[in-house]
This record gives structure tokens, C-alpha cells and sequence, in this order.
């Protein structure tokens, strides 16, 4: 028996936002907002902070008056590059930067052996890494100090949704405050409540969980040991019965080692410090000197909602999609669920944009929800095989992993998030993909996408009467021109050449590629990526 | 110029000199244990995949494969 003492470390310091009484409590009448969003976790406040860019005030409900989830440790740890460079259009890159830890090397170990690295740095063009390691709440933190510094975003903390219904042109929302309880409406109204959105179920739209029988248990902690700044990744750990073990550095020189645990454990059991003690000594050996910052035994599951726009109501992040945590599609996904919905809302309430637009919205995160379901199953069940076979076979793929390069390619791990295509759609008839962040002639795209609300066409190898004729249609869509050399990294990024117009939107999505593009072949594009046609539209902003 | 088709899983005879594939194939197998053969058998099937390297090809061999067994629910 064990007769070491345990240390944990002091709890993080997270702030506090004060309530303060809004007008809204003791109006006659319900105030009409454009955007209400409820949560104020990643999805909501990336939207938030999205929306203050792009010139829309969104009001944000959040239940309690800090950032993370009381009592617990960071949920997310892995932003990848997407999300990255939303947050370099957001302005808050660099602090990110600073505070997290940017990797991009990963190794899978079988046994002792190690089987495979992969260097995602290889397929990366972007000003941005391909990850950066940050305890969830320190980014939730930064959003939430942007969104203030940027001004117009009502951020309400202590405020709970009770209940929401639909009307005819609007959502109402009953809010419970310290200060009691008022009535507001929303042109348009989102959940980013979470996996366990009340407002959700209270509606009855059905995910279809689905609860693994894998249990793991997460042990946060901080010691002085040699370990690299990379991923690395057990499938049957010698220092844990066979079984996978994650090892991962966050900012503050804090290690999450994540334990696969057998699946008849108790959660309880294992997550006493004398017991989860024992596992680091199994592993990191008797002399290393450590102190807990967190243990959390988990269960994962998934889920996933059917329709993502619900009249004027639209669910994003964790309320609309659930995966297991293998592969960091999770949080990120939340994150692109919010900067996908953002400039739709924007150019929307702007009356840039037919309403139907939003539908996109549905059409194309759905659709990455479906995906990374995928991606995420097919990784879950190879860390956690049902049946001796499937042991058997996994076996076969390690033994010959160590030798070959095609069993490598079948170890997994966890397929790294990464910015999912959109299929074709009536908004982009070739489909769609994300445009990396890539430095060009002195600027980068996400420069480039700003602060405005409008796309950008990429014209390349353009001459000044070319780049004057596509101008014209600045006047008349939400779009600027400008001239790209065939020569340059971007171009070569999007793989175009000379007479190609690309019409990047404001996500840094590809809406159209463009070969010998005419003015009148590029606003086809942008009436399609809007979906509206130009009287319509015109009509709307007259 | 024809184009090529994705072709379908061959039934018709393709190994060259099959007595000698088979004469191999169990005496590969020659002393092993049980459990050592079915790990064995399960690596083979991987490297064979892989010179197949046509994924339609791979799944109809799965499916005829699993035809010959009773039918029961598959999770």
C-alpha cells in the first residue's frame, strides 16, 4: 500500500462578470432584438464576436458569470487551424498564441514501439499552425474581453433561458435573472446551450444519443519531466493493462493524460488520487514529482439534431452535434458552426442576402456534422474493440504497422479536425472549401476578410481594365476585388492561374472558382452564394 | 480510348498455380496454435487488401465472405 501524499495544485483563477439589470426587466412590452444567443461557451461567444465584427449586436444569455463549467477542468484542449485563423480575423490570435502551446507533430505507440509520427505541419500553407493546445475556458476568457473591447454585444450574465416559442416573425424568450424575470423577442434566436440543452429537449427535437460503453479518466496534472510538446497516443499502453493512454501539453505546463480504463470499472474508484496516483507512477516512474490539477472519469457519447434551423431558431456547437473527443472535432466544430452561421446572419439582417440563405447554414454544417460523426466512430471503435476478433484484427494492424507503411494508415488514433468541405449546393454549385490563411504580396486573407461583411474576389494575374470592370460589381454585391499574381503562394494555394476569378466569402469559404471569369460569370456566382437574384435583392436594401 | 471501370470482385479462377498457393498457405500455418494462426490469418488478410487496393473490390470480398455465415444481426 501506498503511503505517498497526494498534492493538488491550487484552483485556476478564472474571472467574473458582473449581472447587471437590463432595460428589458420592468418594460411594458418585450424588447425586439436582431440575434439572441443562448451560452456563452465557444459556439455562442464565437458568434458573438463574429457578429460585433460584421456589424450586428447580438445579446448574449449565459447562466453563469464566468467562463468553463463550475467544478470541472478544461473540457476542449486542441483549436486547430481553421479556428486559428477565425481568431486572427477576431484580433485575438496572438494572445492565444502566446498563452497556448503550437504543435504539430504526432506519435501513435503500440507497446513499446512507436508505429507512426505524422508532422501536420507538411500540409500546411497557413500564417497559423496547424494546433495550438489552450485550456478551453482561457479562450472562452479572451472571446468573451474581445467582444467587450469590440462594444455593441450585450452580454448578460445570471440570465437563464426558461423557455422559448416561436411566433410568427419572431422568438420569445422568457429570461430568469437575479433581479427577476422578463420577456425579450429575437428576429432570430440561438442555442448554443450545449450537449444538454434544456431548450432543445424542452422543444422535443430528437439527437439519437448514443452512450459508449468505453470509459476513460482524464487526469490533468503538472510535474518537471522531460516530455515533448507533441500528440502522442497509445493504442495498448504496457504501462496501463493493454489499454490506450493520451498524453498532451496545455498552457500553464499542464500534461492531460487521458486513460483508457476497463469498461466494469467505477468511476468512483478510479478517479481517487491514490488510485490515479498509481497509474502516473506506472507510467512516469517512481522518483517524478507531481501535483493534480484535475481527475475526471468520462463516459463519451454522440448525438446529432436532424434539422439545425428550426423556423427562426438555429442550434449550434454541442446542442446541434456531439462527437467522441478523438481528433478535436468538437469544439472546433462548434467554433466553425458559429463563423458558417455569422456573416449569413449579418448580410441577412443587412438585407444583403435572401432569408432562404440561412437554410445554407443547415446544408452545409449538417453535412460536417454527418462527417466527422463518421470520422470519430470509425476512430472510437478502433480504440475500443468489441470482441476478440476485433481485437485480433487490430492486432494484425500493429504488428504490421511497425514494418509497413499501408498498416500505418490504419492505426487510428484520431483524424485530426480539420475544415470540412461542403458538398454542391444551390449556394455553391461546385461545393465548397476553406482557403487556408495563406501570406501574400505583404497581406494575408484573413486581412483581407477584415472586419467588413463582404466576400472577396480573388482575380488572378488580373490587369488594371480587368480588376475596373469587376469592380463595378462592388456596387452592386458585398464583394471587393482584388488582383492576386499567378505566381504568388495564394495562387498557388488555390491551385488557379492567370484569368481565374476565386470568390472567397466571408468565411474564408470558396463560394465559386472562376476560370476566365467575366463580370457577369462572377455575379451569377455571387447571386447563387447569396441566394437571391439582383431585383430581389436590390428591392430589399431600397 | 476506353475508360476503365472500377472492375468487380473476381470469382472466376486467377491464382496461377493454385495447388501451390494452397500447399503454401497451410504450411504456413504448419505448428502454430490456434490462436497464433487466427493472428496470422488476420495479417495475411491485411496484406492481400492491400494488394487488392480497390476498395469496391475489398467490400464485395467482405460481403461474399460473410454470406457463408447463418444469418444474424450484424452491430
Amino acid at each position: 500500500m501506498s503511503t505517498e501524499t497526494w498534492k493538488f495544485a491550487p484552483p485556476y483563477e478564472l474571472p467574473q462578470w458582473p449581472f447587471v439589470a437590463p432595460p428589458d426587466l420592468g418594460a411594458g412590452e418585450p424588447i425586439r432584438y436582431p440575434v439572441v444567443i443562448a451560452g456563452g461557451g465557444l459556439a455562442g461567444l464565437t458568434l458573438a464576436c463574429d457578429l460585433a465584427l460584421r456589424g450586428v449586436r447580438a445579446v448574449v444569455l449565459d447562466e453563469d458569470d464566468t467562463v468553463g463549467v463550475k467544478g470541472a477542468s478544461s473540457r476542449g484542449i486542441c483549436y486547430a487551424q481553421k479556428s486559428l485563423e477565425i481568431f486572427e480575423r477576431f484580433g485575438i490570435y496572438e494572445r492565444i498564441r502566446e498563452k497556448g502551446i503550437t504543435w504539430s507533430v504526432g506519435r501513435t505507440f503500440s507497446g513499446d514501439d512507436e508505429l507512426y509520427a505524422f508532422n501536420l505541419k507538411d500540409d500546411s500553407h497557413s500564417e497559423q499552425p496547424p494546433f495550438i493546445n489552450l485550456q478551453q475556458f482561457y479562450l472562452e476568457w479572451f472571446l468573451v474581453d474581445r467582444i467587450v473591447e469590440l462594444g455593441g454585444t450585450d452580454l448578460r450574465w445570471k440570465s437563464r433561458v426558461l423557455q422559448v416559442e416561436e411566433e410568427a416573425e419572431a422568438v420569445r424568450v422568457d429570461v430568469e435573472t437575479p433581479a427577476g424575470r422578463y420577456t425579450l423577442e429575437a428576429d432570430w434566436f440561438i442555442d448554443a446551450t450545449g450537449a444538454n440543452s434544456r431548450i432543445r429537449s424542452d422543444l422535443g427535437l430528437e439527437v439519437h444519443p448514443s452512450r459508449s460503453t468505453d470509459r476513460w479518466c482524464i487526469t490533468d496534472v503538472r510535474f518537471k519531466v522531460p516530455v515533448a510538446a507533441e500528440r502522442w497516443t497509445w493504442v495498448d499502453a504496457p504501462f496501463n493493462e493493454g489499454r490506450s493512454v493520451w498524453q498532451h501539453l496545455m498552457a500553464d505546463g499542464v500534461w492531460r493524460l487521458d486513460y483508457q480504463m476497463a469498461e466494469d470499472c467505477e468511476p468512483d474508484t478510479i478517479s481517487r488520487p491514490e488510485v490515479a496516483g498509481a497509474r502516473l507512477r506506472q507510467q512516469f516512474g517512481p522518483g517524478v514529482e507531481f501535483e493534480f490539477v484535475w481527475i475526471g472519469p468520462y463516459q463519451y457519447r454522440d448525438h446529432l439534431l436532424e434539422n439545425f434551423r428550426v423556423g427562426r431558431m438555429l442550434f449550434i456547437g454541442d446542442s446541434a452535434h456531439v462527437v467522441s473527443p478523438f481528433g478535436a472535432r468538437g469544439g472546433n466544430n462548434g467554433i466553425q458552426d458559429a463563423a458558417n452561421l455569422g456573416w449569413k446572419l449579418a448580410l441577412v439582417l443587412q438585407g444583403e442576402a435572401s432569408e432562404s440563405l440561412i437554410d445554407s447554414y443547415q446544408a452545409e454544417r449538417h453535412a460536417a456534422a454527418v462527417e466527422n460523426l463518421t470520422v470519430c466512430r470509425r476512430t472510437a471503435r478502433f480504440l475500443a474493440p468489441r470482441s476478440p476478433a476485433e481485437h485480433r484484427i487490430r492486432r494484425a494492424v500493429c504488428t504490421l504497422a511497425r514494418r509497413h507503411e499501408f498498416a500505418r494508415r490504419l492505426a487510428n488514433t484520431g483524424r485530426m479536425a480539420q475544415a470540412n468541405a461542403y458538398p454542391p449546393s444551390a449556394w455553391a454549385k461546385q461545393g465548397s472549401r476553406s482557403v487556408q490563411n495563406v501570406a501574400f504580396e505583404g497581406t494575408n486573407l484573413m486581412r483581407c476578410l477584415g472586419r467588413d461583411n463582404r466576400f472577396l474576389g480573388l482575380a488572378v494575374g488580373a490587369d488594371a481594365a480587368a480588376l475596373a470592370s469587376l469592380d463595378a460589381l462592388a456596387a452592386l454585391f458585398p464583394i471587393d476585388f482584388r488582383g492576386v499574381e499567378p505566381t504568388s503562394p495564394l495562387a498557388a494555394h488555390l491551385g488557379v492561374e492567370r484569368g481565374t476569378v476565386v470568390v472567397v466569402r466571408p468565411d474564408a469559404y470558396v463560394a465559386a472558382t472562376l476560370a476566365q471569369a467575366t463580370p457577369d460569370a462572377v455575379a451569377a456566382a455571387m447571386r447563387d452564394a447569396l441566394g437571391v437574384d439582383e431585383r430581389e435583392r436590390l428591392a430589399a436594401v431600397a | 480510348m476506353t475508360t476503365s471501370r472500377p472492375q468487380a470482385m473476381r470469382t472466376d479462377p486467377n491464382i496461377p498455380d493454385a495447388d501451390g498457393f494452397y500447399e503454401a498457405l497451410v504450411a504456413a500455418h504448419e505448428g502454430l496454435s490456434d490462436e497464433e494462426s487466427n493472428d496470422l490469418h488476420a495479417r495475411l488478410v491485411l496484406l492481400l487488401a492491400n494488394q487488392v487496393g480497390d476498395q469496391k473490390v475489398l467490400l464485395a470480398c467482405i460481403a461474399e465472405a460473410r454470406q457463408d455465415v447463418a444469418e444474424r444481426p450484424q452491430r
